[in-house]
């Protein structure tokens, strides 16, 4: 299973806002499972990556405080017809990844 | 039927980023390692020292940071950091300063990045936002109070 994301990138005077939705819980492990009064195991992206033509642009860390469903926007030197991949992974292993190229 | 296809063309642009990303993206630098430092400092100062090395940082009124001064839902409060009007950003860390674990998220900008990162954070209570800008080896910092009626950490 992977993780989903879905992404939209316009890019005006060489600059692109790239605008991710990340479907994950982002579960911090914080929050309290009432019925056993044991904490939800933590499940959360802690590390997302966003590459110009492969070449890494942004290097980020996260932490379970980061809201559920994920919402980022940033924005790099790039022009029409760059390829732009943002690639996620969380503290379980599970990754996902996906890419467009810059209209 | 215009959402049908709509989803359908969702669908085929998923197949194409999945085959895309078989081959899977290595990044072409050595990524750092998750600083488990800084995500269990239980101090805004502590988390910053973690990441930066230090915790001073010099406000800043070059720094745009928009952020609710109500949250209607603390779980899903919106959060912009524009640095963009400064030279030389190299990271920008977000921290809700009275969370149990106050550094909510860290960017590092290669040269081909602009200092800027929107995004949505958790927050349990009324607190300040801090965002800290690292630009031309010097840290940043612009601060805001955001007052949270219901809390973000699920109780």
């Amino acid at each position: 299973m992977s993780i989903k994301i879905r992404m939209r990138g316009k890019s005006a005077g060489g600059v692109a806002e790239v605008k991710a939705l990340i479907k994950h819980p982002m579960e911090s492990g914080v929050r309290m499972d009432k019925k056993t009064g044991k904490p939800f195991p933590a499940k959360f992206i802690d590390t997302v990556v966003v590459t110009i033509n492969g070449e890494t642009a942004i290097d980020s860390q996260w932490s379970g405080a980061v809201s559920a469903n994920p919402y980022v926007a940033v924005k790099v030197k790039a022009n029409a017809g760059d390829e732009i991949a943002l690639s996620v992974s969380d503290n379980t292993g599970e990754k996902g990844t996906h890419s467009l190229k810059l209209k | 039927m215009k959402r049908r296809s709509f989803l359908k063309g969702t669908l085929a642009t998923g197949a194409a980023a999945v085959a895309v990303n078989a081959g899977l993206l290595t990044p072409t630098t050595v990524l750092a390692e998750w600083n488990t430092k800084a995500f269990t400092a239980k101090t805004a100062d502590d988390a910053i020292s973690a990441v930066y090395g230090a915790s001073t940082a010099t406000a800043s009124g070059d720094i745009q940071l928009k952020a609710p001064a109500i949250a209607e839902n603390g779980a899903v409060t919106p959060v912009t950091v524009d640095a963009t009007g400064i030279d030389g950003v190299e990271s920008i860390a977000i921290l809700a300063s009275k969370n149990p674990i106050p550094l909510v998220c860290e960017y590092t900008f290669a040269a081909t990045a602009l200092g800027y990162v929107s995004t949505r954070i958790k927050m349990g209570s009324t607190m300040n936002i801090i965002a800290i800008v690292k630009a031309g080896g010097k840290l940043l910092k612009a601060e805001q109070e955001v007052k949270v009626t219901i809390g973000g950490c699920g109780g």
